[in-house]
């Protein structure tokens, strides 16, 4: 699952149209766009509006394995030309001075900044940072969910000292638009370590299965979910071992698990 | 693939930190006040990291020399460890550093001075009496010598106090750096080693088997100490096959007679990073396998282990003198 969260509805146009994203009309507390594995909120400016946008979709996609997280939006800067793109790798909150840092994990890398959240708007650019108002709401928020190398902070300068197009909403579209393909190209590869993440949580629905078919104290629980999540990662089917229990006692299926796995290990196969 | 490189801004301006710049003058370089920020906080995926880990370039405060655990060394009285590197360039499934540290970004502290210095005084407290000072615990000690000239520093620093002797640890090739230096006889690069079978399931972006027997070998005609680390041993189905097979590669190119020691250990973490690797490695054989829980420490079953050690000490006892093999007993 990959959520883009961006604070205005015209910097997260493109990503819905390019995926074609469909709006949810059953929650109202943000807008709120889903399909293709992904979702787009809509937070409202600022980093509490953000935090809050995060932590609501965070819980509404619980459920999910795994979640990537990209906070698309614009930025002002001292001296970038209007239309740069960043990859955001350090993250000041201007009111309490934290810094968070975006891990890099992958290859596909845009060129990386620091960006400073404002909680009020300014054009005092100094030329260290990028500007913004949601960043470091969004990094709050998300790195409580997510690790650090699942989640991204992309900022397309909209403001400089030469010229301001921030409140020009169509304009703030065309800018996100023409970065489409690299914005493309960092949401698959970050999705595709999201993916990897999720493939090593074994599935809810068997496990529940699993575990409804004894009375399995919490240390034998802990036991049984090692011994599963290697079985299910090694590509053992689930339904197939839930049927070879002759017995159904915690012990013998723990017994009977712990026998498959010494046996597909022993040749440290890979 | 190296991705960044974080610096404390209190050393950037260190002549050190600026020729490691230098170096890694393609890398993005990203100014942090304390490399806490980014090498402490807990919502780090060190598998995600792995694959793409950054450097960071920082000034160690406290705890330069610590004591060495027990069991550790070559039996001496006064052990300790130092790490001038946190995390390593390789990523081995059986490593205790995976469980570690949040991240898996390799952490280099670029005051060697105040290393010396703890050094000196440490030996000094010990007077008359050899001290062993050990390298690669945290980190490979050889692996980034090319970038942090470790061993330009640490080996005459070593020769020039009378009673330190020192052990790098490593799995490296990377001994270019050494043969420029007079060797010393108080320094001793030990190279662990195992199974062909666990070398290539286990341990990721290692040197292969030859090209570590062929770096020790230029080391040894050039004059240096060196020493065999058969640590972990590793238990699969073929281990006795693949174990002598890498001891008769070994001893094929290399005098045996001329180690300095060789030491051996069967496959063992603690518990907290046992738990930690193998949820971190969900679909990992070797955490699969039948293990227990003694004094603290996850291994084999005291059996298996048993049969594993007495099987191997034989065969490396048909190679080595005894005087210079010392088994690794955790068991205490």
């Amino acid at each position: 699952m990959l959520i883009w969260v961006s604070a205005l509805h015209c910097e997260a146009k493109p990503i819905i149209d390019f995926y074609r994203l469909k709006k949810s009309h059953d929650d109202t507390a943000f807008d709120h766009y889903r399909g293709n594995g992904m979702a787009c909120i809509i937070s409202g400016t600022g980093k509490i509006a953000s935090s809050a946008a995060c932590a609501w979709i965070a819980a509404r996609y619980g459920d999910e394995a795994s979640i990537a997280w990209i906070n698309l939006g614009i930025a002002g800067a001292a001296q970038h030309d209007i239309g740069s793109i960043f990859s955001l790798h350090q993250v000041i909150d201007a009111d309490d001075g934290h810094r968070y840092y975006p891990a890099p994990a992958s290859a596909v890398e845009l060129d990386g900044s620091a960006c400073m959240t404002l909680s009020l708007p300014s054009d005092d650019y100094s030329e260290e940072y990028l500007f913004d108002m949601e960043a470091s709401g969004f990094m709050y928020a998300t790195l409580r969910f997510s690790s650090a190398e699942l989640v991204k902070s992309l900022k397309i300068v909209s403001d400089n000292q030469r010229e301001k197009i921030g409140r020009d909403r169509q304009r703030v579209s065309d800018l996100v638009h023409q970065h489409i393909d690299s914005i493309e190209r960092q949401a698959s590869s970050l999705m595709a370590l999201n993916d990897e993440v999720a493939a090593r949580s074994p599935g809810l629905e068997y496990w529940q299965q699993l575990t409804s078919m004894a009375h399995f104290s919490q240390t034998q629980q802990n036991r049984l979910r090692v011994l599963w999540r290697y079985l299910m990662n090694r590509d053992f089917d689930a339904v197939t071992l839930m049927q070879q229990f002759e017995e159904h006692s915690p012990r013998a299926i723990i017994k009977h698990l712990e026998q498959l796995s010494y046996r597909d290990s022993e040749g440290l196969r890979p | 693939m190296t991705s960044r490189v974080y610096v404390e801004s209190s050393i950037r301006q260190h002549p050190r930190t600026r020729q490691l710049l230098q170096r890694l003058n393609k890398l993005p370089v990203i100014e942090i006040e304390h490399y806490g920020e980014v090498f402490n906080p807990r919502s780090q995926n060190f598998r995600l990291q792995k694959k793409n880990p950054a450097i960071i370039i920082a000034h160690k405060n406290k705890g330069h020399m610590l004591a060495a655990p027990e069991g550790y060394g070559l039996g001496g009285d006064h052990n300790y460890y130092f790490s001038h590197m946190l995390n390593c360039l390789y990523d081995c499934r059986y490593c205790f550093l995976q469980g570690m540290y949040q991240s898996a970004h390799q952490l280099l502290f670029v005051n060697f001075e105040d290393f010396g210095d703890e050094m000196r005084r440490v030996a000094a407290s010990h007077p008359q009496q050899p001290v062993w000072f050990y390298s690669g615990y945290d980190c490979d000690s050889l692996a980034n010598d090319p970038m942090t000239r470790f061993t330009e520093f640490f080996i005459p620093l070593v020769a020039s106090i009378d009673n330190a002797w020192m052990e790098l640890r490593t799995k490296s090739t990377q001994v270019r750096g050494m043969l420029k230096l007079k060797p010393q006889d108080r320094v001793v690069t030990a190279f662990s080693f195992s199974d062909p079978v666990s070398h290539a399931q286990l341990e990721n972006g290692v040197p292969s088997i030859a090209k570590r027997i062929d770096a020790m070998r230029r080391l040894m005609e050039a004059g240096w100490k060196v020493g065999l680390r058969l640590d972990p041993i590793v238990y699969h189905v073929n281990y006795q096959v693949e174990f002598k097979a890498l001891l008769e590669q070994i001893f094929a190119e290399l005098d045996a007679t001329a180690m300095h020691s060789v030491s051996l250990g069967s496959f063992r973490l603690t518990r907290d990073h046992f738990r930690k690797v193998s949820r971190l490695y969900p679909d990992e054989p070797l955490f699969a396998q039948p293990m227990e829980l003694d004094n603290g420490i996850v291994s084999y079953p005291v059996e298996r282990e048993r049969e594993m050690i007495e099987f191997c000490e034989t065969a490396v006892l048909q190679h080595v003198p005894r005087h210079c093999y010392h088994p690794c007993n955790w068991h205490g």
